[in-house]
């Protein structure tokens, strides 16, 4: 029986007939309400806190309240839980009000007011102040041999801009201190980051901390890190009101203070000689805001695939995350690829332009294969399809002929179209899963034969309850509701590491596959069992060193061909996606509905990334829009053809094939959207995201 | 005509509400009634996770008040869930596994019954412009569309 | 303690307008925004004179409390209403938003509020004591300020059946559906003959108030076409000064650029 073979989701009823429940939806009997009071300022010291005076049971949790440290762990240890002397960005926790009637709550939080002495805050990348959280170098060959041999240099930069997650169900935490413990519930990705940073910040020991995963309603990495944030501060509440407290955010509240993808500023430099690129000098910036949280992993993806996916034996490679009076910047699906593979495919469709050769076939010239080295002195060990997918999108999208065709336009309506084809690193950069996560599984066989996933990987939508029971479920030829899988308890399940990273099918659902068999070979009915497996590092990786950035920086790859086409009308700058086509290599799809609906929605995120989606900010770094009346998600109505193919290319290492799917397909979408729109506006353009405004510009210029 | 008692029809029977008459139906729907399958997405209309039918048509509870349905008939996903027109919704839906975080999925299948019960046999444009007001992130919208065409073709003169 | 009143009448409503401090309450799908559950609301929904749709001769009265879907559904709603309003928001807040609550928002972005300017409609408001007839350029003073009493309620918008045929319409948001207005234009053109009887623009969310301006269209009335394609250039040129967007997030050289643009489009799609 395939496995790909699609099923009837485990979760699909509850989630149909209204009856899951999502943190909001716990009955409030006996629970306080939270809501946090935030920095208006974007720099400055704070002096003193105006309170107005509290009824009774009511109350302020602020950071003299924090048992343990003051200090949400995220990686490092420099967010605090709540604010300590200095505000470092509009937004910035400084206390919450707790007490029984949500609107009373409201109201004392509109009393608050605080005295600050206003410091200079950072707000631009490029500003000489800025302090640099991490800062990376890697490279190889003689990178300043093929520039000084170079038949043409090229020199150009691009920009990314913030992007909201914009899951529909917004952040929400419920503490509940009891017998010595403290049980933080709510919506999150990843229980053990929570229990690890509760821990800390209560000053408890592990054991006396409880996380459970809610129904949550997406994450896409935005509830990676942040809830670790957000269940400390109800874990201080709930601890210093002596009852369960609960904070639901608003969804204003949550588009302006809660971490998003990270702008970046490329400078990227190539020497060409005969017609071929043969070096790269890569520049990186990203903006981390105001805490480093997860800018430093971040960095280090978008640095490996600073060069996409041409083979580069020349490279250097220079990476910053920086630190502005912003709101901290996080973790998005692509986590810091989708900004340097912008990047990078822009770069070589500019090149191409100048060379008067055709972009494809240009890029087609320098695609790695199976063999080659990474960027990082790592390998390709396994096929690189993307040679065949190129054509696999082409006949679908008509691509060359609509390249040919889309020339000297002159008429109100212009349209464009353009490709893009990039990797996805599968599973944590390096040796993460080795030396960090060290991923443990179990299976539990009841008596009745029934059998429970024990795992800590969270399903957000991407349907882990449907396809790690069927991984169970097919291995032990057990009927699929036979196989239990509920959400994680920390108290329950072991630690097989964080819901990101593309690693929860390939890694974890391997331990699973490898324990069920374990569970078979054994198999005594009537038996109450529970079998282990751990995680172990692949033998073919080349072991990856951080300080050198040198070996196999993932273990493989998912690929993505995309086209887009566009029609612009100058008359008013908006743009008609015409069509949207994928195609997407994630080996063997786990349940296929699944995969392609994941695939789906991935390619439109993308697709709002480079077009519709516009964080602005003032000048003081406060975000002005915060709504979704105007930050603008696509609707049904924005993309009615899009096309997903899906190319199978089996993993051997993953089960029954499978390799990282959730980040892959939005990683193209922005490459080939601005390719499309680059021909349409017959200009070279290097930002993201491009708006109807940005047209008019790019119009005007031509017209005046 | 002033009334302090707000009497509404709510998924089929007969109820009352003392409260303000601008409290708004989403909280009163939540939290009087517990009915959490109306979820709360935005607070202003955007994003259609609220959504409920009033008097057949399709409303963000968010955006009304509650004096707006007194004498009215509400139907929210629990009403709903009990039907053959949900049961045909249920079915096309899972066939293309539409639901994955399922946020918006309440909302989208009042939607969706909105969409049938004016068109039976709706084009894919039609259903298009019946779910832009209600947001979805994760899917893409192409398994809702297809599930929403799907159960007007199976659904048997059920709309 | 009330805080909700259900008249059943226009006469009942305006009563207790006069009478009651109380918000009034159409579709609220703009009041809830920001919406405070102490508020005492005026909910006008029950109220038959604020629902009808009729003609006469001169006029097709729209009441005030109209839906944009019943306009849609609505056999003598007129075509240039049916298209702008279909195109406002999505589904749920067009069955309960109402074309006067549009306009007693009294935004610029209104897209009802567009149309009932450039066909130059004219309201009729009541109070219980009197009722009056206004003009919708009238109506608007500046930037949500309106000329409505405290104690009037706005009953209907009487759209002058002249010339309603022949028009053109765009609203530009910034996506495909459910989009506030970043610009848009409305406008009517009627040519009789092979001369020009009415030619009618309107620009909403550029300024503090929708764009009107008849004097610059008067310029194009009662010419012939080749006589108005003769006085084009100063036509475009006189609304190129006329036109001073208001800046806010979205650049002011964007919306005039659209504007422009616009306009030029409506004067080509009538050959002139």
């Amino acid at each position: 029986m395939n496995i790909s073979n699609s099923v009837t989701k485990k979760d699909h009823l509850p989630k149909m007939n209204g009856k899951a429940l999502y943190v909001a939806d716990y009955s409030t009997d006996g629970i306080l309400f939270g809501r946090l009071f935030y920095s208006s300022k974007t720099r400055a010291r704070i002096l003193k806190v105006n309170i107005p005076v509290l009824p009774e049971g009511y109350l302020t949790v602020d950071k003299n309240d924090v048992p343990g440290e003051n200090r949400v762990h995220i990686v490092m240890d420099d967010t605090p839980v709540f604010v300590d002397d200095t505000v470092e960005y509009i937004g910035d926790p400084i206390l919450m009000v707790v007490g029984p009637d949500e609107d009373e709550v409201a109201r004392l939080l509109s009393e608050i007011t605080v005295d600050y002495e206003d410091l200079t805050p950072v707000l631009d990348i490029s500003d000489p102040d800025a302090t640099v959280f991490f800062d990376y170098h890697y490279g190889k060959g003689d990178v300043d041999k093929a520039f000084s041999e170079a038949d043409k240099v090229y020199t150009e930069k691009f920009r990314t801009g913030r992007q909201e997650q914009a899951y529909l169900e917004p952040q929400g935490m419920i503490a509940e201190p009891h017998d010595g413990r403290i049980t933080v519930h709510g919506s999150l990705q990843c229980p053990y980051y929570v229990h690890g940073a509760v821990a800390k910040a209560m000053g408890f020991e592990a054991s006396r901390v409880q996380i459970k995963q809610d129904v949550t309603g997406g994450g896409f990495g935005g509830k990676e890190a942040f809830p670790s944030i957000l269940a400390c501060q109800v874990a201080v509440a709930a601890h210093k009101a002596g009852k369960p407290v609960r904070v639901i955010f608003g969804r204003r509240e949550d588009m302006e203070f809660t971490s998003k993808r990270h702008p970046s500023l490329c400078t990227y430099k190539a020497a060409v000689k005969d017609g071929r690129i043969t070096a790269m000098d890569i520049d990186v910036m990203y903006d981390g805001g105001a805490y480093t949280t997860l800018s430093a992993v971040v960095l280090q993806r978008g640095i490996i695939c600073a060069n996409g996916i041409y083979k580069m034996d020349n490279l250097r490679v220079h990476g910053r995350a920086i630190k502005t009076n912003t709101v901290p910047s996080g973790a998005y699906r692509g986590f810091g690829a989708p900004q340097t593979f912008f990047a990078v495919e822009m770069m070589m469709d500019h090149i191409a332009k100048d060379l008067k050769v055709e972009a494809l076939a240009f890029k087609q010239a320098h695609i790695v294969v199976q063999g080659d080295e990474t960027s990082t002195g790592g390998k390709y060990h396994f096929p690189v399809p993307v040679p065949e997918m190129i054509e696999e999108v082409d006949k679908a999208s008509n691509f060359r002929e609509k390249k040919k065709k889309y020339v000297r336009q002159t008429g109100r309506y212009r349209r464009g179209i353009g490709m893009s084809m990039v990797f996805h690193g599968a599973g944590f950069t390096g040796s993460g899963e080795r030396d960090f996560i060290k991923a443990v599984v179990k299976l539990h066989k009841y008596a009745d034969g029934t059998v429970e996933v024990l795992a800590s990987n969270a399903d957000i939508g991407q349907g882990l309850k449907t396809t790690f029971s069927k991984i169970v479920a097919h291995e032990l030829n057990m009927p699929l509701e036979r196989v239990i899988f509920h959400n994680p308890d920390t108290d329950r399940v072991p630690d097989s590491g964080p819901t990101v990273a593309s690693r929860s099918l390939m890694i974890v659902g391997e331990l699973l596959r490898r324990a069920s068999i374990n569970l078979l070979s054994d198999w005594v009915d009537g038996e109450d069992r529970i079998v282990e497996e751990h995680f172990t590092e692949p033998d073919f990786i080349i072991p990856f060193y951080l300080d050198r950035f040198h070996g196999d920086a993932y273990p493989t790859y998912a690929w993505s061909v995309s086209a887009i086409e566009v029609e612009v009308d100058t008359f008013t700058g908006l743009s008609k996606i015409l069509g949207a086509w994928g195609s997407f290599d994630v080996g063997t799809p786990i349940d296929m509905n699944i995969v392609v609906g994941q695939m789906e929605g991935g390619f439109l995120q993308g697709i709002g990334y480079a077009s519709i989606e516009q964080i602005d900010a003032d000048r003081k770094g406060r975000i002005r829009n915060n709504s979704f009346s105007d930050y603008i998600i696509p609707t049904s109505m924005d993309v009615p053809n899009l096309n997903v193919m899906m190319h199978i290319e089996k993993y051997p290492l993953g089960p029954y094939g499978a390799k990282g799917a959730g980040e892959i397909p939005l990683v193209g979408a922005p490459g080939a959207y601005l390719e499309a729109m680059e021909q349409a506006l017959e200009a070279n353009l290097n930002y993201i995201p491009f708006s109807a405004e940005d047209t008019m510009k790019v119009l005007r210029g031509e017209v005046k | 005509m002033n009334s302090n008692i707000i009497k509404f029809i709510l998924n089929g029977n007969e109820v009352s509400y003392a409260g303000p008459a601008g409290a708004r139906l989403l909280d009163v729907l939540r939290e009087e009634f517990r009915l959490t399958g109306v979820k709360c997405g935005c607070s202003e209309g955007e994003c259609g996770a609220c959504a409920v039918i009033i008097d057949g048509m399709l409303a963000n509870s968010c955006m009304v008040a509650m004096g707006r349905i007194n004498g009215s008939h509400v139907m929210t996903i629990e009403g709903y869930a009990g039907t053959e027109r949900f049961a045909a919704l249920d079915k096309a839906y899972a066939s293309v596994s539409a639901v994955q975080c399922g946020f918006c999925i309440p909302g989208m299948i009042l939607a969706s019954e909105c969409i049938l019960s004016k068109t039976p046999h709706p084009t894919e444009e039609q259903i298009r412009d019946g779910i832009s007001g209600n947001l979805c992130r994760c899917t893409g919208y192409n398994a809702i569309v297809t599930a929403i065409m799907s159960a007007s073709k199976e659904g048997n003169g059920l709309w | 303690m009330v805080n909700g009143y259900y008249p059943q009448s226009l006469k009942e409503a305006l009563e207790l307008r006069a009478a009651c401090d109380a918000v009034p309450y159409s579709g609220g799908t703009d009041l809830m925004i920001q919406s405070n559950e102490n508020t005492n609301y005026l909910f006008l929904h029950n109220v038959p004179e604020l629902k009808r749709v009729s003609e006469n001769h001169e006029y097709i009265r729209i009441g005030a409390g109209c839906t944009y879907t019943e306009l849609i559904d609505h056999p003598l709603t007129p075509a240039i209403l049916k298209e702008a309003v279909s195109q406002i928001a999505a589904p749920a807040t067009r069955n309960f938003g109402t074309v006067g609550g549009n306009i007693g928002n009294g935004s610029a972005k209104a897209d009802s509020a567009l149309i009932f300017f450039v066909t130059d409609s004219i309201l009729r408001l009541a109070s219980s004591k009197s009722e009056r007839l206004l003009p919708i350029k009238e109506f608007y003073l500046g930037r949500k300020q309106l000329a409505l009493a405290p104690d009037e309620l706005i009953v209907e918008i009487l759209i002058p059946k002249t010339s309603l045929c022949s028009y053109y319409y765009k609203k530009v948001g910034a996506r495909n559906a459910q989009a506030i207005s970043r610009v848009c234009f409305a406008g009517l053109m009627d040519i009789v003959d092979g001369r020009i009887v009415k030619c009618a623009t309107a620009f909403g969310a550029v300024s503090e108030v929708v764009l009107r301006l008849p004097d610059l269209d008067a310029r194009l009335t009662g010419k012939t076409i080749a006589e108005a394609k003769a006085a084009r250039p100063e036509f475009l040129k006189s609304y190129e000064q006329a036109i001073v967007p208001i800046s806010g997030r979205i650049s002011a050289e964007y919306r005039k650029d659209v504007c422009m643009n616009l306009l030029g489009d409506f004067l080509d799609t009538f050959g002139i």
